[in-house]
């Protein structure tokens, strides 16, 4: 028996009758170009936009409840899902907090690996961030070429944790595992070739007339809108402010490692393409130097912390009192000090932080995500007025948004 | 993988026999299985992956659509929210008869990891289901692979037999 | 006789408790160990009242009254160079004092230096907002509000953004549970179906380990399909192995693997 639903066309929840030439056209939430479930309410004067509602939510899955409920090593996989083209980024920036929170000191080699973790994670949202832009404006090469050196990047993460895009392979105290045979020798055959990579996206791009005119003067960011919007990551380099917190607060071994922060003043959507592919060139830039950090290093893999962290999995066979505290950590959870903290790290897209309030139980008793894909989201409402329909789609496409992130 | 012959798919109330003409209908239909692009999340990152250049889905005649009215394969790819359940029904209506629906990735199939408020425990609470792929994310070769038995499953069908209704239509 | 489980707050406890267990505390320094926020920390004290200020990793935590919020947030961007409100939200202490904690997370670029703004109010207040000095807090504050019910004054669009329109209840208070209340758990249906098709859906499974051995409408054991509905509860029969459309399909080549070249190397 068919069963109807009462669902009825939209359009009836919107009314028509009004006495001005205005138009208001719903951009999603299932749009292919929104690069996600972004639903915008467009207010529109015949093809010029003047007033834009985002709407958010559609991905919405309560991650900080979630975190509420869970012990920090429970949650570690679900940063994963949050911004899931670079997981490793979203599982760093957490494991960061909670050791800065404790206290703790992670062994170099793991500081090393979590390097390589960053900096491939992001070559790999970068290239995806090309590719799906390519896409939606139109140039179907560049998405198969770049999907074509994503694959390799994942290819090289799978040897390592096993997974192809929710990794998990950040542990609270270090990392779990050291890394494979084949890893640093794929990598630097990876890089070698990757400049040549670059530049044939850029020989296709740079110079396409299409590409120019829907990338360049649309999209203007100014700095104080930038500022004041909480943009962070590319688009806050792309409008003028030099600030990558890799530089000015750096975590891990940034301050060991060379590196420039690519800047621009124009603030249009051209600049933005034009940082992401030389902060491609930087990344590639500081996983040579890393690499030849990886020799040298001594075995130890996760910090030394019986309180918080298990013991080495042969100390565990081993002896009885490190299973002990094996068993303990697992079923109630490491407790943390009371305190609070917040923590922020340069992802691929920008300034993720975690603020953590701990009340010493084995579950945080407030987690809040910053994610910086939300603020860049909510900037569309004061950048699309003005613009043209065909501009939204590449405005989304440079602000690298991802629901995951956006929504938590 | 499962290298057994699927009998519950041939047993659903289908006939027996089926004609030439069913044949024929069957192998339009399971070879050029269009989708509609759903990327809720994660797994959507995975089906665009196994759309591009390394696995390459078009050699399957499964090529992405962005329209429902073009589309008769929807690959339900991510968490399904509570806010959203309204457009995927609506798109689900829209979308024209024979149309078939594979759930993919965890969250889809029974809301996965996210157990909370928000999260619909499962597309088949909203949609009819035809194939629940497991993974979180699966793999694009699990979704191909799940395209090739939704494939065996249109040929084994009669051409003439509207969908029934699984579980709630 | 039942547990009792408090309502006020339904976040998951450990079930195990050690009675000697003092938890340490995270260091909190004096401010005045550190001469730029020791400066900030005088500007803001000169013209507000300040209830408590300390340094805690790294981060000057401000303690202030919350009707000083866009007072001290407006001298903070004005005069000390605090240039971005990189987050905003709440913590519900309802269960324990009734009240509910705000925190502005302000970074200065030029000084390189993060402060939290930190104050309190009672469940049934309202705050100022500081859109007017951040647009980034128009958001923030609306999730703010979505999460927690906190009304936001002078707040251009204050409206539910990340839950639904027509959503009850504020998820991240301490008394909403996880897995959501009545409400919740049947929004989806009553929204597409109407609330009479409550019945015909059923209840969500919200156990994530329930398996029900005899269930064919959704399951199948490999190797021992039956057909959909059919009742096991008796056994189900052997299937003999067969390979999957062995016999070939209509109008398909098989891949043969003899006739195919086989890329080892990826040449890269």
């Amino acid at each position: 028996m068919q069963q109807s639903n009462r669902l009825r066309p939209f359009f009836e929840n919107i009314t028509f009758d009004r006495a001005d030439n205005e138009m208001i056209l719903n951009f999603g939430p299932q749009h292919p170009s929104a690069h996600g479930q972004l639903r915008l309410m467009l207010h529109m004067q015949q093809e010029q936009i003047t007033k834009a509602h985002p709407d958010i939510g559609y991905l919405h899955r309560g991650m900080e409840k979630m975190a509420e409920n869970m012990i920090y090593n429970e949650f570690m996989p679900t940063t994963d899902r949050m911004d899931y083209i670079a997981s490793s980024s979203n599982n760093y920036g957490f494991a960061l907090a909670v050791e800065k929170l404790i206290g703790l000191d992670v062994p170099r080699r793991a500081k090393v690996i979590r390097m390589m973790l960053l900096e491939t994670n992001r070559l790999m949202s970068h290239l995806f961030w090309l590719a799906t832009t390519a896409l939606d404006i139109g140039a179907m090469t560049v998405f198969l070429f770049a999907f074509r050196e994503r694959e390799y990047l994942m290819d090289l993460i799978e040897d390592y944790c096993g997974a192809r895009l929710t990794h998990s392979a950040v542990r609270i105290g270090g990392v779990p595992l050291d890394l494979p045979d084949n890893f640093i020798p794929d990598l630097r055959k990876f890089l070698d070739k990757l400049p040549e990579n670059i530049k044939d996206y850029e020989d296709l791009l740079d110079s396409n007339r299409i590409w120019l005119m829907r990338m360049e003067n649309v999209g203007v960011i100014s700095t104080e809108m930038a500022l004041s919007w909480g943009c962070s990551g590319v688009m806050l380099r792309a409008s003028g402010v030099e600030w990558d917190i890799r530089k000015e607060e750096p975590y891990e071994l940034y301050d060991e490692v060379e590196f420039s922060v690519p800047v621009s003043d124009k603030g249009d959507n051209y600049a933005r393409y034009k940082l992401y592919m030389a902060e491609m060139r930087e990344s590639s830039k500081i996983l040579y130097q890393v690499l030849d950090m990886y020799e040298g290093t001594q075995p130890a893999l996760m910090a030394h912390a019986p309180q918080y962290i298990s013991a080495p999995k042969l100390d565990i066979m081993t002896q009885n009192y490190s299973l002990m505290q094996h068993f303990v950590l697992v079923t109630q959870g490491m407790r943390p000090p009371v305190g609070e903290v917040y923590i922020p790290t340069e992802s691929p897209k920008g300034e993720l932080g975690y603020y953590i309030n701990s009340q010493g139980d084995a579950y945080p008793y407030r987690l809040k995500l910053r994610a910086p894909s939300f603020w860049h989201t909510g900037i569309l409402t004061d950048l699309l007025p003005g613009h043209y329909i065909p501009d939204v789609v590449s405005i989304i496409g440079t602000t690298n948004i991802v629901f995951g992130e956006v929504d938590r | 993988m499962a290298q057994h012959q699927v009998n519950y798919l041939k047993d659903g109330g289908l006939p027996v026999a089926l004609t030439t003409i069913d044949k024929v209908v069957n192998w339009g239909r399971s070879n050029s299985l269009w989708a509609l692009t759903y990327g809720l999340a994660c797994c959507g990152i995975e089906m665009m992956a196994s759309g591009a250049s390394r696995y390459d889905f078009d050699r399957f005649g499964t090529i992405f659509r962005a329209s429902p009215r073009q589309a008769e394969l929807m690959v339900v790819a991510g968490t399904l929210t509570k806010k959203h359940a309204e457009f995927i029904r609506r798109l689900y209506d829209q979308m024209t008869e024979p149309k078939w629906v594979i759930s993919m990735g965890s969250c889809a199939n029974t809301g996965g990891m996210f157990n909370t408020y928000a999260t619909v425990q499962g597309v088949d609470r909203v949609i009819p289901v035809d194939l629940y792929l497991p993974g979180c994310a699966p793999r694009p070769e699990t979704l191909q692979y799940g395209v090739m038995l939704l494939q065996q499953k249109i040929r084994r069908e009669s051409a003439s037999r509207a969908q029934k209704p699984k579980r709630l239509m | 006789m039942r547990a009792y489980t408090p309502k006020d707050n339904v976040q998951k406890k450990p079930y195990y408790t050690d009675r000697y267990w003092v938890a340490p505390q995270v260091a909190k320094h004096e401010v005045s160990s550190d001469a730029v926020f020791a400066r900030d920390l005088e500007a803001i004290s000169a013209k507000f009242t300040v209830l408590e200020a300390y340094i805690q990793v790294d981060q000057m935590v401000v303690i202030i009254n919350a009707e000083d919020n866009f007072g001290v947030i407006e001298l903070m961007k004005n005069s000390l160079e605090y240039n971005q409100l990189s987050e905003l939200s709440a913590i519900d202490w309802l269960a324990a004092e009734g009240k509910f904690e705000i925190f502005y997370q302000m970074l200065s670029m030029s000084k390189r230096k993060r402060v939290r703004i930190k104050c309190k109010i009672d469940e049934k207040e309202s705050i100022q907002s500081v859109e007017k000095l951040f647009r980034s807090a128009d958001w923030s504050e609306r999730e703010m509000y979505d999460m927690f019910g906190i009304v936001i004054n002078n707040h251009p669009f204050m409206k539910r953004i990340l839950m639904p329109d027509d959503w009850e209840g504020f998820p991240l208070r301490k008394t909403y549970p996880l897995q959501g209340d009545e409400f919740a758990s049947w929004y989806e249906v009553d929204k597409i179906f109407g609330k009479e098709a409550r019945e015909i859906i059923g209840p969500e499974n919200r156990d994530p380990a329930r398996v029900d051995r005899y269930d064919t409408e959704r399951f199948a054991r490999l190797g021992h399909e039956v057909p959909r509905g059919a009742d096991i509860s008796q056994g189900e029969p052997d299937t003999p192995l067969v390979y999957q459309e062995s016999e070939g399909v209509f109008l398909i080549e098989k891949f043969d693997a003899e006739k195919s070249v086989v890329i080892s190397d990826r040449d890269r």
